[in-house]
C-alpha cells in the first residue's frame, strides 16, 4: 500500500473531425490534383531550364537567355504557392482529417519522408539563391547552370521520396523488412514513368504560355516571341510522351502482377470508362502534337510529306486507341468465337496482353510515328527554316490544346490511381473508412514498431 | 668551405658515371641509326593536337590502356585456368581461396572489362557530341563502332569461361539466341556449342574465341584506329574552332597554309580542317591521358582487391532453382526477351531490333552530314540519340525491376 | 617464217601474266588447303553421330498423381571427347486422364531460353524465372515468353522403374 497519491492519466479531449469521409475525401482529390500540377512542373521545368541557360550561354543566344529569366521566375511563383499547399495538405488535410492514416503511414515511411524534407529545405536555398542572384551569376553562368542542375536533381530526388510512399500504398510487400518495403514492385515503374512525364508536363506548359502569348501579341517582336516559346516547349512535351507507352504498358503489368484488384479496375472494371478517357486524351497529344509539328513548318513557307503523314498515322491510332468497347470487340467476344488464340494460328491475341490488339498497336504507332515526325521537325528547324513569328492562331491553338490535354491527363490518372485501390488506401492493409480520427496509440502496436518502442525503424535493426 | 677549384654537382655525376653512360650512348646510337627510334618518337609525340577540351579526349586513350590491362591479366590468368569442363571451375576456385595475388589479377581483369565497358561507352559519347564522325573521319567512327562489338563480344565470351552457374547458364542462353535465326538457326548453335547441348566443346570453342579469334580482330582495327586518328589529326570539339563563322577568306586561307602536321585534315568542311587553337601531344595530352588512365586502373585495382571477382558454384545443369541474372550490360537485351514472347517475335526482339540500332549507331556519319558541330546546332541528331541511350537505361531498370524482384 | 613466229608470240602467254596467273592460283589453292580442314572441324559437330543410351532414373511407383516429382538423371551426352554424364533434371508427372492415369516426362529445360524451369507449387505450374515463362501441369506454355511447350523425353518402364535416354520429343 502506497502513501503517495497517485496520479491518474486522464484521457485528453480530442476534438472530432467536423467533416465526413465524403467530404474530406473531396477536400484530398482537390489538394492533390493541384499539388501534382505545380510538383510536376517544377521537377520538370528544372530541367528544362538548366538545359536552356547552359544552350543559351554556350550559343550566345539572347532569346533563351530571355526564356530562361521568365522560366526561374514562374518557377519561383509556382515553388512558393505550390510548398504552401503541400504544407496546408500534410498539417490540416493529412493530420487533421485522416490523422489515423497518415500517423500509421508516417510510422512506415519515416526515412523517405525525411528525405523529403531535407531535400525541400535545399530547393528553397537553391531556387531563391537563383532567382534573386539571377544577374549576380550570369557572370559566373557554370555556377547558376550548375544551381540549376542541382535543384533537379534535388527535385528528382523528393520525386524518388514520394514514389516510394505511392508505390507502397498501391503494391505493399507482405514482409517486415524496412528495405523490401521501401523497393516494392512498382516502384521501378513508377519513377521512371513520373521522371519523363514531368519532364513532358513542363514542356506542355511551356507551350501554353507560348500559345497565349501568339494570341495576345501586340507586336511582332512579341508574337515572335510567343512562337518560339511554344515551339520549344512542345518538342519536350512530344519528346518525352514518346517514352510513355512503352513506360505505361510495363507499369501496368507490375500492377497486374502485385495488385491485380487494382488493374482489374483501371483496365475492365469501373475505372474502365475513365482509362477509356485517358487513352483518348494521349491520343489527341500525339496527333494534335504532330499536327501542330506539321503545320508550323508549313507556316514557314517549308512542304513536310512525311509530317502530313505522320498526322494521319497518328489520328487514325486515336480513333482506334480511343474506341469503346461497346463499338469494338471485348475479350469476352473473343473468347466466345474461339478467336483467343495468337494471330499466327488464325486467331486475335497478341502476346503482349489479353487486350484488345488494336489498342496496343496504336500505341506502338505513336510510338513510332512521334519518333519520325520529331526528327524530321528538328531537321528543319536546325536548317533554320523555322521564321519565328510565322505561327498562326490555329498553331496557337495546338499548342493550347496539348496543353490542356496534357494537364487534364495528369489530374485523371491522380484520380484514377487512386480510386483502383478502393476500399484500400494502402492494399490490403488499410482501408479508406475510419481512417480519420486519431485513437491513442495501444500498447501493443504494429509489427512496424521497431526495438526501442520508438515506432521507427532504424534502417539497421534486424528484420523483426 | 668548398674550394673554387671544385667542379658543379652536374659535371661530377658526369664524369663518375661516364663508364656506363658512353658505352650505353653509343649503343643507342646504333640502333637508332639503324632503327630509327629517335625520329618515330619525335614523330609520334610532338604531333599537333587541338587545345581546348583535352581532357575529354583522354577517354580515348583510357580505353587503349584498359584494353592493354585486359590483355596483360589475361594472359596471366591462362597460367593458372584450364578449359575444361571439369577442371575449369576448380583451377579458379583453387585461385579465390590459395592465391591471393592470382585472385587480384581475376579481379582486375572483371573489373576491367566493366570499367572498359563504361569508358567506351563514354568515348562513343563524348566522340558523337563533339561531332568528330564527320568529314574525313567516318571511316574512323565505323572502325569505333566495330570495335565496341568486339569488345561486347569479348564481355560476354569472357563471361562463360569460369563454368560456374552464371557462366553455365549465360552460355546456354546466349547460344540458345543464335537458334531463333531462321533457317539456319540450329546449325549455328550446334557450331557454337560443339554440339546439341553444352558440353566440353562448347568451353573450349568459347575459351577459343575469348583468346585468340576476338582479341586477332581486335587489335589491328585497334592499329587502325589509331592510324586514322593519325592521318586525319585529332578533331577535337566545337570549342577548338570558335571564331570560324567570322573570320575572312585570307585569313582561313592563311590559317590552313600555316597549319601543322598532321592538319589541314582533308576533305574537310570548310574552317574546320585545323582547329583554332593546337598544342603538343607531349606532354600536354600525354599528361591529361596519364592522370586520366592512371585514376581508372586505381579503381579497377582497388575494386580488385576489395570486391574481386565472384566464382558462383560450380556449374549444375539439373539446378531447379537457380536465378539465371545476365550481366549488366546485357539486361536491355534481357528486358527485349521477356517484350517480344512467342514464335516470331523473339527474333523481331533479339535481332530486328537491336540489328537497326547498330545499324543506325554506323550509319551516323551518314545520317548527319552538315557542318555544325554544335550540339545544340544538331537537334535532330542529339535528341533521338538521347532518347535511345534513355530507352536502354529504362530496359536496363525495368529488367533489374524484374530479376531482383523488386 | 617471221609470220609464223609473229603468229606463235601473240598465242603465247607474257611472262608478266604467267607469273601473276601463277600466284594467284598458288594463294587460291594455299587458302583452300588451309581452310578445308579448318571448316571441317568447325562444322564437324553437325554431322557427328550420337549415342543415347538408356539411363536408369528412379523407382517412380510411389509418385503422387498431379505432383509433379523431379528426378536427377545423369545423361552420357556424348559431345567431345570426355562423354561426361551431365545431370539433367527430370519431371514425372502422373495425371488422371480419360479415366486412366498417364505419366509424362518433362524435360525442365525452358523453350524459351533453355533455362531452368522449375514446378511452383503456390503457383500450382512451371515457372521459369528468367523471364517469367508459365507452363501447365501438362507441359504447355500457357504464359510469358516461351514459344512451345516443355519437351519429354523418351522413357520407358520396366515394372515400375523408369528408363530414359537423351533423345527430346517435342523437340
Amino acid at each position: 500500500m502506497s502513501n503517495f497519491p497517485v496520479v491518474a492519466a486522464t484521457s485528453p479531449h480530442l476534438v472530432a473531425v467536423p467533416v465526413s469521409t465524403g467530404v474530406a475525401t473531396a477536400l484530398v482529390a482537390l489538394l492533390m490534383l493541384t499539388h501534382i500540377q505545380f510538383a510536376a512542373f517544377q521537377q520538370g521545368g528544372y530541367i528544362i531550364l538548366a538545359v536552356t541557360d547552359f544552350i543559351g550561354w554556350k550559343g550566345k543566344d539572347a532569346r533563351k537567355d530571355r526564356f530562361s529569366k521568365g522560366l526561374v521566375t514562374a518557377l519561383g511563383a509556382t515553388f512558393a504557392f505550390g510548398s504552401a499547399l503541400a504544407i496546408f495538405a500534410v498539417l490540416i488535410l493529412f493530420l487533421g482529417l485522416w490523422s489515423q492514416f497518415f500517423v500509421q503511414l508516417a510510422r512506415i515511411m519515416f526515412w523517405p519522408l525525411v528525405v523529403e524534407g531535407v531535400a525541400f529545405v535545399g530547393e528553397i536555398a537553391c531556387l531563391y539563391t537563383v532567382y534573386s542572384q539571377w544577374d549576380k551569376l550570369t557572370r559566373v553562368r557554370p555556377l547558376r547552370v550548375g544551381l540549376e542542375l542541382l535543384l533537379f536533381v534535388n527535385a528528382s530526388i523528393q520525386m524518388l521520396a514520394i514514389n516510394v510512399v505511392a508505390a507502397y500504398m498501391l503494391t505493399p510487400r507482405p514482409s517486415n523488412s524496412l528495405a523490401l518495403n521501401l523497393l516494392n514492385p512498382t516502384l521501378i515503374p513508377l519513377e521512371v514513368h513520373r521522371f519523363v512525364g514531368n519532364i513532358a508536363f513542363a514542356g506542355a506548359i511551356i507551350a501554353l504560355v507560348g500559345g497565349i502569348r501568339i494570341l495576345l501579341a501586340k507586336s511582332r517582336e512579341g508574337r515572335a516571341y510567343g512562337d518560339w516559346i511554344g515551339h520549344y516547349g512542345l518538342v519536350y512535351a512530344i519528346g518525352f510522351t514518346i517514352a510513355q507507352p512503352l513506360i505505361g504498358w510495363e507499369y501496368a503489368k507490375e500492377v497486374q502482377l502485385h495488385s491485380y484488384a487494382a488493374w482489374y479496375s483501371m483496365m475492365l472494371g469501373g475505372l474502365s470508362v475513365a482509362f477509356l478517357f485517358q487513352v483518348f486524351l494521349l491520343g489527341a497529344i500525339f496527333t494534335v502534337g504532330i499536327f501542330y509539328l506539321w503545320r508550323r513548318i508549313k507556316a514557314s513557307g517549308f512542304r513536310a510529306p512525311t509530317l502530313a503523314v505522320c498526322t494521319a498515322l497518328s489520328f487514325a491510332s486515336w480513333l482506334l486507341i480511343a474506341t469503346p468497347s461497346s463499338l469494338a470487340w471485348s475479350y469476352e467476344d473473343v473468347v466466345a468465337a474461339n478467336a483467343n488464340v495468337p494471330i499466327w494460328q488464325g486467331g486475335l491475341m497478341i502476346p503482349w496482353g489479353e487486350m484488345i490488339p488494336f489498342k496496343l498497336l496504336a500505341l506502338i504507332t505513336f510510338t513510332g510515328v512521334a519518333i519520325v515526325a520529331v526528327t524530321v521537325y528538328l531537321k528543319h528547324v536546325s536548317k533554320g527554316h523555322l521564321r519565328w513569328g510565322d505561327a498562326g492562331r490555329g498553331q496557337a491553338a495546338a499548342l493550347i490544346t496539348v496543353a490542356v490535354a496534357v494537364s487534364l491527363m495528369m489530374a485523371l490518372m491522380g484520380y484514377i490511381r487512386e480510386h483502383s485501390r478502393a476500399p484500400f488506401l494502402v492494399t490490403d492493409k488499410v482501408l479508406i473508412n475510419q481512417q480519420q480520427n486519431f485513437n491513442p496509440p495501444n500498447a501493443a502496436g504494429p509489427a512496424m514498431n521497431g526495438p526501442a518502442g520508438l515506432g521507427i525503424i532504424m534502417p539497421w535493426d534486424p528484420h523483426p | 668551405m668548398s674550394s673554387p677549384s671544385q667542379p658543379p654537382r652536374s659535371e661530377l655525376v658526369a664524369k663518375l658515371t661516364r663508364p656506363v653512360a658512353r658505352p650505353l650512348a653509343g649503343t643507342y646510337r646504333w640502333v637508332d641509326e639503324r632503327l630509327g627510334i629517335s625520329d618515330l618518337t619525335h614523330q609520334l609525340l610532338y604531333e599537333a593536337v587541338p587545345r581546348r577540351g583535352a581532357w575529354t579526349y583522354s577517354l580515348g586513350s583510357a580505353t587503349l590502356i584498359i584494353i592493354v590491362l585486359q590483355i596483360v591479366t589475361g594472359i596471366f590468368l591462362l597460367w593458372t585456368y584450364v578449359p575444361s569442363t571439369t577442371e575449369a571451375w576448380e583451377s579458379l576456385n583453387f585461385i579465390e581461396h590459395h592465391d591471393e595475388f592470382a585472385a587480384i589479377v581475376r579481379g582486375m581483369h572483371l573489373w576491367g572489362a566493366y570499367v572498359l565497358l563504361l569508358v567506351i561507352g563514354l568515348h562513343m559519347i563524348r566522340t558523337f557530341v563533339s561531332g568528330s564522325y564527320k568529314k574525313p573521319r567516318e571511316l574512323n567512327w565505323i572502325v569505333g563502332v566495330l570495335l565496341f562489338l568486339l569488345v561486347l563480344g569479348l564481355g560476354i565470351t569472357g563471361a562463360m569461361l569460369p563454368w560456374d552457374q552464371a557462366a553455365y547458364w549465360t552460355a546456354t542462353v546466349v547460344t540458345h539466341v543464335v537458334d531463333y535465326i531462321p533457317f539456319l538457326g540450329n546449325w549455328i548453335q550446334e557450331i557454337l556449342r560443339g554440339g546439341p547441348q553444352m558440353g566440353p566443346e562448347t568451353l573450349t570453342r568459347f575459351f577459343a574465341i575469348h583468346i585468340w579469334l576476338l582479341p586477332a580482330l581486335l587489335v589491328p582495327l585497334v592499329g587502325l584506329h589509331l592510324i586514322l586518328l593519325r592521318r586525319h589529326g585529332e578533331h577535337g570539339s566545337w570549342v577548338n574552332y570558335e571564331g570560324i563563322d567570322t573570320e575572312t577568306e585570307a585569313e582561313r586561307a592563311a590559317r590552313m597554309a600555316a597549319a601543322e602536321y598532321p592538319y589541314p585534315a582533308v576533305p574537310s568542311d570548310p574552317g574546320y580542317a585545323v582547329p583554332m587553337d593546337i598544342d603538343d601531344f607531349f606532354p600536354s595530352q600525354v599528361f591529361k591521358d596519364a592522370i586520366v588512365s592512371f585514376a581508372l586502373v586505381v579503381i579497377i585495382f582497388v575494386m580488385a582487391v576489395v570486391v574481386g571477382a565472384p566464382l558462383e558454384r560450380a556449374a549444375n545443369p539439373a539446378a531447379l532453382n537457380y536465378v539465371p541474372t545476365p550481366e549488366w550490360f546485357f539486361l536491355p537485351l534481357d528486358q527485349l526477351l521477356v517484350q517480344f514472347p512467342q514464335a516470331w517475335m523473339i527474333p523481331v526482339g533479339v535481332f530486328v531490333l537491336p540489328g537497326i540500332g547498330t545499324t543506325l549507331l554506323v550509319l551516323v556519319p551518314f545520317l548527319d552530314r552538315s557542318p555544325e558541330r554544335e550540339p545544340w546546332r544538331r537537334p535532330e541528331v542529339m535528341v533521338p540519340a538521347l532518347f535511345a541511350v534513355l530507352f536502354l537505361v529504362f530496359e536496363a531498370l525495368l529488367a533489374v525491376n524484374r530479376l531482383f524482384n523488386l | 617464217m617471221a609470220d609464223n613466229a609473229q603468229a606463235l608470240a601473240k598465242k603465247r602467254i607474257s611472262r608478266r601474266r604467267f607469273m601473276i596467273l601463277t600466284i594467284n592460283g598458288v594463294g587460291a589453292g594455299t587458302g583452300l588447303l588451309i581452310a578445308a580442314p579448318i571448316v571441317g572441324s568447325v562444322l564437324s559437330p553437325l554431322f557427328a553421330k550420337r549415342k543415347t543410351p538408356w539411363v536408369l532414373v528412379a523407382d517412380v511407383g510411389q509418385v503422387a498423381v498431379g505432383v509433379p516429382t523431379a528426378y536427377v538423371v545423369n545423361l552420357p551426352t556424348d559431345e567431345g571427347w570426355t562423354v561426361p554424364a551431365v545431370p539433367r533434371t527430370v519431371y514425372v508427372v502422373k495425371l488422371n486422364l480419360n479415366g486412366s492415369v498417364q505419366m509424362l516426362t518433362l524435360s525442365n529445360v525452358c523453350t524459351h531460353m533453355q533455362c531452368d524451369v522449375h514446378w511452383d507449387t503456390n503457383l500450382k505450374q512451371f515457372l521459369c524465372p528468367c523471364h517469367g515463362g508459365l507452363y501447365s501441369i501438362t507441359g504447355t506454355n500457357i504464359g510469358g515468353p516461351p514459344p512451345w511447350p516443355l519437351f519429354r523425353y523418351e522413357h520407358k518402364l520396366v515394372g515400375n522403374t523408369l528408363y530414359v535416354r537423351n533423345v527430346l520429343t517435342g523437340a
